[in-house]
């Protein structure tokens, strides 16, 4: 393990662990790619890594701005479309992890990218979803990767953008929907969903991170199990491999 | 039979209160010259589509030309949100009918196929689908699978009366290619009345007969061809020219008050007769040259 690491650094390999050889993942930018990157190069060679708007294992040498960057799509597989990648792919149930972000998410995994404030009355309307509905609509499951404040951290969400566990329990499937939020990482903890009611329920801390701080800057309780270990920190290899191949111009890892 | 024309003319043939799909995604293949001509020719009253909103859509928004918005959301990446788009949302002069980016596409596919509704298992369980329930005459309805029995999402297909779409290649009768990822295009093309390709360079048919496989809109469906270099600066086009980063950073910040972004109209859109004054105002061939795309890169 390393000593000498980020909070970033941290989420990125975590979420990297979380991916398995042979598997098929969705991602938007910035630190869901870092991690997407970091476990092909590592345990995952084998892995299909897709962006929305019709790329498939691109091979990038320059760091983007964006999913519409052009340096992001570099060295490709596939250039193809929209239906191709979340029609024929995602629609069909072939993803088998989406990584998803947000403004805020609630205790059920429900995340906003719409607006702040009342929908009905004063907002700040902020991006929407792009393909993060679809994402956490019909991917197998899906990984959260939030800064761990109270703001952001909510009771409840101005607006669900994309479905978690809706209203906890079997609302989702009510809904019509398979797959479900798996994990969410910040940058003080890692949570999973009880298996029965689907609340947020803490898996590990970060090093150097308290339990009383961790549950102070979030605006509801998660389940808290009796023990909760300390998250593994990422080898010197895995830093090694952000710091100098995945991120060098540190754009994604800030 | 040439349908080779000019943008102005191309853009004449569009009424006030037109639906039209736009092939911008964030900051990649707008159709930035169209939005200023339109802009300067004073149609107003559109209705824009696109499966993830643009530069493009947002000038025009600011511009006043758009009544209504149906996208599924949509940013500058990096260099900031859709300014005008939000503020219209908030302030209520924008009627934005806000999807998902497949909705949308599975939106323009139903209407390319020529299908009634076409299901979708995105939107369910989301504050999305309430909104667009709630909408006046909504697209969206529950329904059941008449084989299992299961509830399904269905959409009604999108159907513009125009798509303007920005390529790197086409010949005189509209064939058109395009390099790189197409996000919706092609069903954009495919869903709407009729197709304005605004190229980057008009080639020979015989080039185009030579690499057919390579034609993703068949020139039937195009009633004007648009030879425009740069047609898309401030944004990119893959393999023919980067995105202008102080150009995008100048829009975004003109972008954060009424006062300024009338200013940057004034400037780039009025202040200016036609595109080659435009190119000439933002740098002319000095500047441009800096954005051509590497070969090999692609950008």
């Amino acid at each position: 393990m390393s000593l000498d690491y980020t909070p970033s650094e941290l989420m990125a390999a975590a979420g990297a662990r979380e991916l398995q050889d042979h598997q098929v993942v969705a991602v938007g930018l910035g630190l869901p790619v870092v991690a997407t990157f970091l476990a092909k190069q590592t345990h995952a060679p084998n892995m299909t890594i897709l962006f929305e708007l019709g790329v498939i294992n691109p091979e990038p040498i320059h760091t983007g701005v964006g999913l519409a960057d052009p340096r992001v799509w570099y060295r490709a597989q596939v250039l193809s479309s929209f239906v191709d990648i979340l029609g024929t792919i995602l629609h069909k149930g072939r993803v088998d992890v989406g990584f998803l972000g947000g403004l805020e998410v609630d205790q059920y995994g429900n995340l906003n990218t719409t607006l702040i404030g009342d929908p009905r009355a004063k907002f700040r309307h902020m991006v929407g979803s792009g393909g993060a509905n679809d994402i956490a609509s019909c991917a197998r499951k899906t990984i959260i990767i939030m800064r761990h404040e109270a703001r952001k951290l909510k009771k409840a969400v101005s607006f669900v953008t994309s479905p978690g566990y809706i209203a906890g329990g079997d609302s989702r499937s009510q809904a019509g929907l398979w797959g479900g939020p798996s994990r969410v990482i910040t940058d003080k903890a890692i949570f999973g969903f009880h298996p029965e009611t689907k609340q947020m329920m803490l898996l590990s801390i970060h090093p150097g991170n308290k339990l009383d701080d961790v549950l102070a800057t979030m605006g509801f309780a998660p389940v808290v199990p009796p023990q909760v270990p300390y998250t593994e920190p990422p080898t010197n290899e895995q830093v090694r491999l952000i710091r100098e191949v995945i991120d060098p111009q540190r754009m994604y890892m800030g | 039979m040439t349908k080779v024309t000019t943008l102005a003319e191309a853009v004449a043939s569009i009424p006030s209160g037109a639906h039209v799909a736009l092939s911008g995604f964030a900051i990649t293949r707008c159709t930035m010259a169209f939005a200023r001509e339109v802009i300067r020719q004073g149609i107003k009253g559109l209705t824009i589509s696109q499966c993830v909103g643009a530069m493009d859509a947002d000038l025009l928004v600011g511009a006043g030309a758009v009544d209504r918005l149906i996208y599924g959301g949509g940013s500058l990446d990096r260099f900031g949100r859709l300014a005008c788009v939000n503020r219209g949302i908030e302030e209520g002069t924008l009627i934005a009918e806000e999807y998902s980016s497949l909705s949308i596409t599975f939106r323009y596919l139903a209407g390319s196929l020529g299908l009634p509704f076409i299901p979708i298992r995105s939107l369910r369980g989301s504050d999305l689908m309430k909104r667009l329930q709630e909408q006046d005459a909504s697209q969206i309805a529950l329904v059941g699978d008449p084989f299992t029995g299961d509830q399904w999402l269905a959409l009604r297909p999108l159907l513009p009366d125009v798509a303007v779409i920005q390529v790197q290649v086409a010949d005189e009768e509209g064939n058109a290619w395009i390099l790189g990822p197409r996000w919706d295009n092609v069903e954009q093309a495919k869903s709407s009345q009729r197709t304005i390709v605004i190229a980057e360079q008009i080639v020979s048919t015989d080039l185009i007969r030579q690499n057919a496989e390579r034609t993703v809109i068949p020139g039937f469906l195009v009633s004007h061809v648009v030879e425009l270099p740069f047609a898309a600066h401030p944004t990119s086009v893959y393999r023919s020219y980067d995105y202008d980063a102080e150009q995008i950073e100048e829009y975004v910040a003109a972008t954060q008050s009424p006062e300024n972004f009338r200013a940057y109209l004034d400037r780039y859109v009025y202040g200016v007769k036609d595109h080659w004054e435009y190119l000439e105002r933002v740098g002319g061939m000095r500047r441009l040259s800096s954005l051509r795309a590497d070969e090999t890169l692609g950008y």
